[in-house]
């Protein structure tokens, strides 16, 4: 007799068990309700990602109820996310590909952006030809004695296909033609920084923005990368970086848009790693 | 068993109709169950095969198995590299692994003492338990540089990727060897001991031909693991499109090449990337398949 509350215990477990496993496949209806919050979604570029996030950190302060999501995942998937819809704005280190261009995107320049070849603090070569440092990212130079260094191997290491930064790279020091296929491939500019920082040997190229004392970049034919000489236009590796979006911007993207261009985010927030649009 | 128990003292005609009711729900939502797996194992193949089987149709079985050219922007779809990365981690892991797990497992079932062991094996448990971007973190903050001050180079690659994959198959291993040699009856043990064998020589002559099956279904297992795994590799085996020339080189695998290029593929690119799915999906199925004949000839025999 006393197996029939059990038995019922049992049942309502079961029950419990499937309510739980069935409430996990249903969203939750209520959760939009009760926030009242307006999110803008930002992709693409991680070069762009540390000053569109400090930027919309400063848009969220000005502007109570907004919230401002900014993801990485490369200048491709910015592109990408913006044409579907999946982003309001997608951020892009690159200009559009041919194919990219009847995607209904506009472009807004926000930056403009030099690359930096680094290499290791303790690396003794400061400067490259330009035809050095393409034999260097080929794979024709494979040691650091053929460009006034030690006699080592040198160690590569470039970006993945959707960085903006690696085609960028590709189109203005290689002249288009193939990279290295050797080179070690990391799928973001802060591990490139943190590799080269720590591997006596290797080199690699990231966007001004990036660079940190813990890596030492590289003169290009005895330009540095400074921001005079980008203004100047005497250094080369330099491009717009951009924000793109939809048709043009609307609502809450055409605030943000309006607010990373005015002169005070410029000034302090784009000035900070790039050189702003307007000098 | 003391529920088994009680049931089994009802009589029927104590059954009231809806329990009755009930253990057909019961069946019911069973069965469903079952059915969702199959329904799921059927509907991933067919979704994979048929978003990735034109990229074959297009480049070629041939073409795309056997070329090591993988340049999807000039719609060139090479994957040989990516299988044979694929093969070197996993067979590097094994290597590591392996003899490692095996170890451990008759460290567990024959040697260690009952406290050791309920300390020791809950550990390896655990092991299994650890989400694979740890083991990624885990691999970019110690072995990688490890690596690097050892060979040289950026630390990225081949060795990098198989010692991490090889920490991370060792807990599948053990488990399952350890069930296996456990389950080797008792008196097999005491009959070599009784002929005068010491524990090594009783381990090594009698417990592990005994337990010989279990051990290799286990490491089929830790193969399948390691073929899947995507995340931790992909985090410390350098990602180059190629084969590597040597330990120390990057590589890339059939996962990270998805996950490198999912996020921005279109077109035929990212049918590609489903055919380099399709490929893989039928690696792990082929290791399944390798586990069940394996077993079916061991009871056939």
């Amino acid at each position: 007799m006393r197996q029939r509350p059990d038995t019922r215990l049992r049942a309502a477990g079961i029950a419990l068990i499937v309510v739980a496993a069935a409430s996990l496949l249903i969203p939750p209806a209520g959760c939009s309700r009760q926030e009242a919050v307006k999110t803008l979604n930002i992709s693409g570029s991680t070069t762009l990602l540390t000053m569109t996030e400090a930027a919309g950190q400063l848009f969220e302060e000005k502007n109570p109820g907004v919230r401002v999501m900014v993801q990485g995942g490369g200048s491709s998937v910015g592109i990408e996310d913006a044409a579907n819809g999946t982003a309001d704005i997608g951020t892009s280190s690159r200009d559009l590909a041919e194919e990219e261009k009847d995607l209904g995107l506009v472009d807004h320049k926000v930056a403009i952006d030099a690359i930096c070849i680094i290499v290791n603090p303790s690396n003794s070569v400061s400067n490259l030809t330009t035809e050095q440092a393409a034999g260097v990212f080929r794979g024709r130079v494979t040691s650091w004695n053929q460009v006034g260094g030690d006699d080592s191997p040198i160690v590569l290491v470039n970006r993945d296909e959707a960085s903006g930064t690696r085609e960028a790279f590709w189109k203005k020091m290689l002249d288009k033609q193939p990279f290295d296929r050797y080179a070690v491939i990391l799928p973001g500019t802060g591990q490139v920084r943190s590799v080269v920082a720590n591997a006596r040997d290797a080199i690699g190229y990231i966007s001004v923005g990036f660079v940190t004392d813990d890596v030492k970049t590289v003169s290009i034919s005895g330009v540095s990368p400074t921001k005079g000489n980008v203004v100047a236009k005497k250094y080369g590796l330099s491009r717009s970086l951009h924000y793109f979006t939809k048709g043009d911007p609307k609502g809450l993207a055409k605030q943000f848009i309006d607010f990373v261009l005015s002169s005070q985010v410029q000034e302090e927030i784009v000035g900070v790693e790039f050189v702003p649009v307007n000098e | 068993m003391l529920a088994g128990a009680r049931a089994a003292s009802i009589s029927q005609s104590e059954l009231e109709n809806h329990d009755v009711i009930k253990e057909r729900v019961l069946h019911g939502l069973l069965f469903a169950s079952a059915c969702v797996a199959v329904l799921g194992l059927v509907l991933i193949f067919a979704f994979v095969a048929v978003r990735g089987v034109p990229i074959f149709a297009k480049a070629g079985v041939v073409q795309m198995l056997s070329s090591t050219d993988w340049s999807p922007m000039d719609g060139r779809f090479g994957i040989l590299s990516f299988i044979v990365g694929s093969f070197a981690v996993t067979v590097g892991a094994l290597l590591l692994g392996a003899p490692l797990a095996v170890g451990a497992a008759i460290f567990l079932s024959e040697i260690a003492s009952p406290r050791v062991r309920s300390i020791v094996k809950p550990a390896v448990e655990l092991l299994a338990g650890i989400p694979s971007v740890v083991y990624g973190f885990f691999g970019v903050i110690v072995v990688v540089p490890q690596v690097r001050a050892l060979l040289g180079g950026s630390g990225f690659g081949l060795v990098s990727g198989c010692i991490v994959l090889a920490v991370m198959i060792v807990p599948t291993i053990a488990a399952i060897s350890e069930d296996a040699i456990s389950s080797v009856p008792r008196g097999f043990r005491e009959g070599s001991a009784a002929m005068g064998a010491t524990q090594w020589q009783t381990i090594k002559n009698v417990v592990l031909p005994a337990a010989r099956t279990g051990i290799v279904d286990a490491v089929v297992l830790g193969m399948g693991r390691a073929v899947g795994e995507t995340m931790a590799v992909l985090m410390v085996l350098g990602n180059a499109p190629v084969i590597p020339r040597g330990p120390s080189d990057p590589a890339s695998t059939l996962t990270s090449i998805i996950i490198l290029d999912m996020p921005y593929a279109s077109g035929d690119h990212q049918t590609a990337l489903f055919g380099i799915g399709l490929v893989l999906l039928l690696l792990s199925m082929s290791f399944v398949a390798a586990i069940r004949i394996l077993s079916r000839s061991r009871k056939a025999r």
